[in-house]
């Protein structure tokens, strides 16, 4: 096989028992890799609670990982969330796909619980579970170090080991698996990390046509603006959207109560720069390097950290939000929820969080003890628990991140219609919303918006199962990477085969989730968003949702997938993965 | 929807890229929407509800260029665009012939279409889709017309013409409209102030760029300086609907609000950083991009003469260079060229023409560049027959 290995290593936890086995061809030529194929290897497994040790815990890279193509290495983290419920997959970077597929496997499918604390390491063709009560209790910093020399390391910090239902799974250098709590699963299992590496190359079909490719892909990333323009990713990383958002008017500020933040400029893409000179880093292979670290080497926190924890929170300080950035990494809990969760309490409580209460905040979550028991539920749970459930602005459990949806309504269906919850990257209008790519549209209309949220999710979930990141779409398409894809792996695919697959997945997640009870009530954005405007400016209105606009888009958006107006399927269903 | 139909179905025949009887233009939302000859859009219809995105135009040229790339095509299944802006953007065109579309015309066309942005199909035209929108499919559509245009022109430079090409030759005569300044009005430099009167003049010569076919569908940029900052047409917007599509991007760099600005910001930035140009005007008219490419050397080593030729070349008595756009370099090459002549020629790309004081300066040298290599095409491939 070119691009695949057609192997997964199997890891049954509770017997200690490490297995390689085949992956057959046809479902890796259906569901391709990365998200596709651990969607695909949950089938018999999803309905599992998340405590359930049964519930398999997927690393999958794609075909196209360690083959050279731009922006290419990315894994992908599958499982059912304990924040969601959902089917939930997360992408990331850095340099584990690329030894993952180096020791000669697609994939690890991890289920079981150890009895006690263990690391897997993978080294080529030997694979051992290795004890790790030293490791334990340890911090994500702490245990890349003393991990450093086993090839590239995931790992959870003592978030994950306390099942905070945001924990996320790190990687290093600022790379994660970080939302969705598929760090609790991991810590679930007594699983402390895994350690890849080998020296199996990913074997190339035809090595003059990937040439092509990728130069049709690199000239279109030179072309972009939001990648390789002046205030691109690659210039000013994620941190670039600060100024977008607040001139958008589109900055959730106040927990969702106001979208702009007169003080965003504190912690800006130009404000980074001039405070930090950051240098600049990527994942393997990718010429984007939108990564930015300060003089040390620390990551410095991605857009939605700084938005969340400064305008969301009322934090206008820039030392405190890189602490409460770094604070997060250090213990493994997704900023972006944990930013959220703190937003819903304060207001809850009708306080408001200073600097200073960060670090023993996010200390306390982590442990889960004291208020941070609570904290560490996530705001849904939390809000619940203390009687204003109204307030939490999540969809499907999970917080928003910080594009407001008044700003932009395919935005906010997207929001909705992400089957592993309140997410924008499934969809990403932003894209063709605010940034121009490929064209323009009015963020103010749904008008056509749940077609192009269907070809969008679509094309995303393909790129997902390529494992390639979703920045990569903001120059190219699938076209090109049709073309990469069929270089690397000898198989014909076509953009709208990749799309194909793309919805199968899409379906397939839909089928999952609808099997384990949820509904097109779930499917809905917080009420404060029809009710309540966003922040006018002086040439943009802000105003609430039209719910029934908002409905009847919706609708729209069912029907184009095949589904019922309820968002169920029809008796005959629609295709599903392989 | 019916509306947009209306506003793209003119823009097309008005730019001259189609013609009325062989123009279907096709749009979906909860049902298909459809404008054209009735067998066009039941074709249409059918391949754009198993493509399943918003949008589908075919269109034939009002010029025999189809057929005669499709005659000169060999057995070749793909043409390749010399020029690098489309290329960069199209990669390849497949063809689709006659024998191969005759027993399923509608499975044969969205194979393809499920691989490129847009076919040429014998006895068709050309058929372009918009996965997203209507606006979308236009502008593969125009970017389509525009590379096999200067595909033709720049292949009949290369070889004798016979008697079909001269026919080919007198209808891209005809089609060819008068370039001309007559009726058209600018701010003064005096005028050319304040955030309001610098977007209306934009607008205003961005709509003259297109009236007078200087740049097709959202390709091409304008910009105005100020003391503080550069306004400058966004990425994706097209230059005869400006409204709402420009960015302020401040000379210090203090917000990044310029992400959505053209991805040419860096070689706007530079001119104004090197030379005392007020305004920039970028286009894309085709005899410019045609004489561009056409280059007399021989024997040279170099491959992509579009971004690596090292040489300062001249049409017209205008300065060409090579360079790849965006990050690819550009700005090197055309900075240091376009203080002297006030113009530049990238190579298979555009023209970039700066005004110390106003639009009339760079709007007037485009216009002359573009009617000067007019004249020396036709004075070339005269000279070839
Ligand atoms: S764009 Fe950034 S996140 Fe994506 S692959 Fe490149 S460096 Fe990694």
């Amino acid at each position: 096989m070119n691009g695949w290995h057609g192997q997964a290593l199997h890891i049954d936890l509770t017997a200690g028992t490490l297995q390689r086995r085949q992956l057959p061809t046809d479902l890796l030529t259906g569901s391709i890799g990365g998200r596709g194929l651990g969607v695909r290897l949950l089938r018999d497994t999803i309905h599992l609670t998340t405590d359930d040790p049964d519930l398999p815990l997927i690393f999958a890279a794609g075909p196209l990982s360690g083959s050279g193509v731009p922006a290419s290495d990315r894994v992908a983290v599958v499982s059912r969330s304990p924040l969601t419920g959902t089917v939930f997959d997360g992408s990331a970077g850095g340099t584990f796909a690329r030894d993952l597929k180096s020791a000669g496997v697609d994939a690890l499918i991890i289920q079981g619980c150890s009895p006690q604390p263990v690391w897997l390491r993978l080294s080529g063709t030997e694979a051992s579970l290795q004890p790790a009560a030293q490791l334990w209790g340890g911090d994500i910093p702490t245990t890349l170090a003393a991990l450093s020399g086993h090839g590239s390391v995931a790992t959870i910090g003592t978030a994950g080991e306390n099942g905070v239902l945001y924990a996320g799974i790190l990687f290093g250098q600022g790379n994660a698996a970080g939302r969705g709590g598929l760090g609790a699963i991991m810590g679930g299992k007594q699983l402390k990390a895994i350690s890849v590496q080998g020296d199996q190359a990913t074997t190339i079909a035809d090595p003059t046509r990937l040439q092509k490719a990728n130069r049709d892909i690199l000239r279109l990333f030179r072309a972009s603006p939001p990648l390789f323009g002046e205030f691109g990713l690659q210039a000013f990383g994620t941190a670039t959207f600060v100024d977008l958002m607040a001139q958008r008017r589109m900055t959730p500020t106040d927990n969702f109560r106001a979208t702009v933040f007169p003080n965003s400029t504190h912690y800006s893409g130009p404000a980074l720069r001039h405070a930090l000179h950051p240098t600049s880093g990527g994942c393997n292979g990718c010429p984007i390097a939108c990564k930015k670290f300060n003089h040390s080497g620390i990551p410095l926190p991605e857009y939605h950290t700084l938005s969340h924890f400064g305008a969301l929170n009322g934090l206008d300080d820039l030392p405190a939000l890189l602490a409460a950035s770094a604070d997060c990494y250090r213990l493994g809990l997704d900023p972006v929820s944990a930013a959220v969760t703190l937003a819903t309490a304060s207001e809850i409580r009708g306080d408001t969080l200073t600097a200073a209460d960060l670090t023993p905040r996010l200390e306390a979550i982590a442990q889960c003890k004291d208020e941070g028991a609570l904290l560490a539920q996530g705001a849904r749970r939390l809000a619940v628990a203390l009687g204003r459930p109204e307030v939490a602005m999540t969809v499907k459990s999970l917080e928003l991140p910080a594009f407001d949806p008044r700003g932009a309504y395919g935005l906010a269906l997207a929001y909705c219609t992400s089957g592993r919850g309140g997410c924008h990257t499934r969809g990403n209008p932003i894209s063709y919303e605010i940034l121009r790519r490929p064209v323009p549209t009015d963020r103010f209309s749904f008008a056509g918006k749940a077609r192009m949220l269907r070809i969008a999710e679509d094309s995303i979930a393909a790129t997902d199962s390529l494992a390639v990141c979703r920045y990569a779409l903001f120059g190219a398409s699938l076209e090109e990477y049709a073309d990469a894809l069929s270089a690397v792996t000898g198989v014909d695919y076509s953009s709208a085969a990749l799309a194909t697959v793309g919805a199968n997945i899409v379906l397939t997640e839909r089928s999952y989730n609808l099997d384990n009870g949820f509904t097109a009530d779930d499917d809905l954005l917080p009420e404060r968003f029809f009710t309540a405007a966003g922040s006018h400016g002086q040439d943009t209105q802000v105003p609430a949702l039209d719910r029934d606009r908002f409905l009847a888009e919706r609708c729209t958006y069912y029907h184009l997938r095949g589904l019922t107006d309820t968002g169920t399927f029809p008796a005959a269903s629609g295709p599903l993965l392989p | 929807m019916k509306r947009q139909i209306a506003f793209y179905r003119n823009k097309l025949l008005q730019d001259g890229s189609a013609i009325d009887q062989g123009l279907a233009l096709l749009a979906q939302d909860d049902g298909i929407i459809s404008s054209g000859p009735d067998d066009l859009c039941q074709l249409g219809a059918a391949v754009l509800t198993r493509l399943g995105g918003c949008a589908l135009i075919l269109a034939r040229p009002p010029l025999p260029i189809s057929e005669w790339l499709i005659a000169h095509a060999g057995s070749a299944d793909t043409l390749i665009p010399p020029d690098s802006e489309t290329r960069t953007f199209l990669h390849d065109i497949p063809i689709l012939r006659r024998d191969e579309f005759r027993s399923d015309p509608v499975a044969a066309l969205t194979a393809r279409l499920g691989q490129r942005k847009g076919v040429l199909v014998e006895g068709i035209g050309l058929v372009a889709v918009g996965p997203l929108t209507l606006e979308q499919a236009y502008v593969n559509l125009s970017s389509l017309f525009h590379a096999l245009f200067v595909k033709t022109l720049h292949d009949l430079l290369l070889q004798p013409c016979g008697p079909q090409e001269q026919a080919l030759l007198a209808a891209v005569r005809a089609w060819t409209t008068p370039l001309t300044l007559a009726g058209l009005a600018f701010c003064d430099r005096a005028d050319l102030n304040g955030n309001t009167q610098i977007a209306h003049e934009m607008e205003r010569v961005g709509r003259y760029t297109v009236e007078q076919r200087l740049v097709d569908s959202f390709f091409g940029n304008i910009s105005c300086r100020d003391d503080q900052q550069i306004f400058i047409s966004q990425t994706a917007a097209s230059l005869d609907a400006l409204s709402g599509c420009i960015d302020p991007v401040p000379f210090d760099n203090s917000t990044t609000c310029g992400i959505t600005a053209s991805s040419e910001l860096l070689t706007h930035r530079r001119i104004y950083e090197q030379t005392d140009a007020r305004t920039i005007l970028h286009g894309h008219p085709k005899f410019a991009v045609v004489l561009s490419m056409h280059c007399a050397t021989r024997d040279c080593a170099i491959d992509d003469c579009w971004r690596d030729c090292p040489q300062v070349r001249d049409c017209v008595g205008t300065p060409i260079v090579a360079g790849e756009v965006g990050a690819g370099g550009l700005a090197d090459k055309v900075v240091p060229v376009i203080a002297n002549s006030g113009a530049a020629i990238v190579y298979g790309h555009g023209v970039f023409t700066i005004g110390h004081h106003d639009f009339a300066e760079a709007f007037t040298k485009l216009l002359q560049i573009e009617q000067a290599c007019r004249d020396e095409y036709f004075r070339r491939v005269d000279a070839n027959s």
